[in-house]
């Protein structure tokens, strides 16, 4: 009920600047560090619905997503979604591993970069994220924190699309 | 110390209430969610310690963390002003946050400022500092969010003024008289 009201709030704010350039298009294509300093490029996903998360350890609406995430991951990551974390944030990397560590997360986090940001139209709000189909295509943004229940709904949406699917059935 | 106060308030309500109509927007505030009033000009005797009580207010909507926020990864809000070689900066004294809990975590409190607040600056001016007036600057570095979203940290710039005044000369002291001594 709580996030629900939150939802709606968020709702109204999901038309942000530039949603029409990024939405429908294929995600900026990046590269960042890990927290044990791998490198992962998004287009290396290509075939996986994504979830993109940009957050940072100072935001708390962030920490109540993330135990969601993590059951997200195990859900749906057998059926070729994969979460990717990207940390926001002026904290040291050994910081942002410990924070991670902390809430058990159980998929990739990457050092964010402002160059990153910019090519997503800015992240003016944490939590900021991104869903991505098979094919790589944005379809879908949302600001701030949202119930579990739409973020299943975007998960779900991101697994059907993309050529990938069309080429399976 | 009441008065200055009572001026630094009144200047707020004048003139801080019509400029904070940052609400949340799209991509976060359109402008800084904290804004300082005027600060009142403050008389200082040369070497001599003063408090500059400086006030703020976090726009309607959000909250920032206070200076000591219960968590090592939350981001305190700090007050930094910057010395000049004759004008020394003391002990900055914050309030206490208050305990508030969010929707975003119910069951968890956070300390946290919103609304007006005030941050005191013990200044104190060296003995050979030429009278006048002196601007002070520096930056409140801040963090806010609101109900369900965090924004990235800020540096609000920051100045007020203290006028230094001349010390009093120790005046000769009479001597000693006996009540007796006009007799």
């Amino acid at each position: 009920m709580l996030f629900a009201g939150i939802h709606a709030s968020r709702r109204n704010r999901a038309n942000g600047p530039s949603k029409g350039q990024l939405m429908g298009n294929l995600a900026p294509d990046f590269e960042l560090p890990g927290l044990d300093g791998k490198k992962l490029k998004l287009s290396d996903l290509r075939g996986k619905a994504v979830l993109l998360n940009f957050w940072a350890t100072y935001c708390e609406p962030c920490k109540v997503e993330m135990p969601w995430f993590v059951e997200l991951q195990k859900q749906y990551g057998p059926d070729g979604f994969q979460i990717v974390g990207v940390a926001m944030d002026d904290a040291s990397t050994e910081d942002i591993a410990k924070f991670a560590k902390d809430m058990g997360v159980n998929y990739p986090i990457l050092i964010g970069e402002d160059s990153v940001v910019t090519s997503y139209g800015g992240v003016g709000v944490l939590p900021t994220t991104f869903f991505l189909d098979r094919d790589g295509k944005l379809i879908a943004r949302e600001f701030g924190l949202q119930s579990r229940s739409v973020f299943v709904d975007h998960i779900k949406k991101a697994l059907s699309q993309g050529q990938a699917v069309q080429a399976r059935k | 110390m009441r008065v200055l106060l009572a001026t630094a308030l009144l200047l707020f309500s004048a003139c801080a209430c019509a400029q904070l109509q940052d609400q949340p927007g799209p991509a976060g505030p359109t402008g800084p969610a904290v804004k300082m009033a005027p600060a009142p000009v403050v008389t200082i005797v040369q070497g001599q310690p003063a408090t500059v009580p400086l006030s703020f207010r976090v726009a309607s909507g959000y909250h920032i963390n206070s200076n000591k926020p219960k968590s090592e990864f939350l981001i305190p809000t700090v007050l930094r002003v910057e010395a000049t070689t004759d004008i020394v900066i003391g002990k900055t004294t914050y309030p206490d946050g208050q305990d508030m809990s969010f929707a975003f975590a119910p069951d968890e409190k956070l300390s946290v400022y919103s609304g007006d607040f005030q941050v005191d600056v013990l200044v104190r001016p060296l003995k050979s500092v030429e009278k006048g007036k002196y601007i002070m600057r520096g930056t409140l570095k801040y963090q806010a969010c609101d109900n369900s979203a965090c924004y990235p940290p800020k540096q609000l710039p920051i100045s007020f003024d203290v006028k230094i005044a001349k010390a009093a000369t120790a005046g000769r002291k009479n001597p000693a008289q006996s009540p007796h001594a006009h007799q």
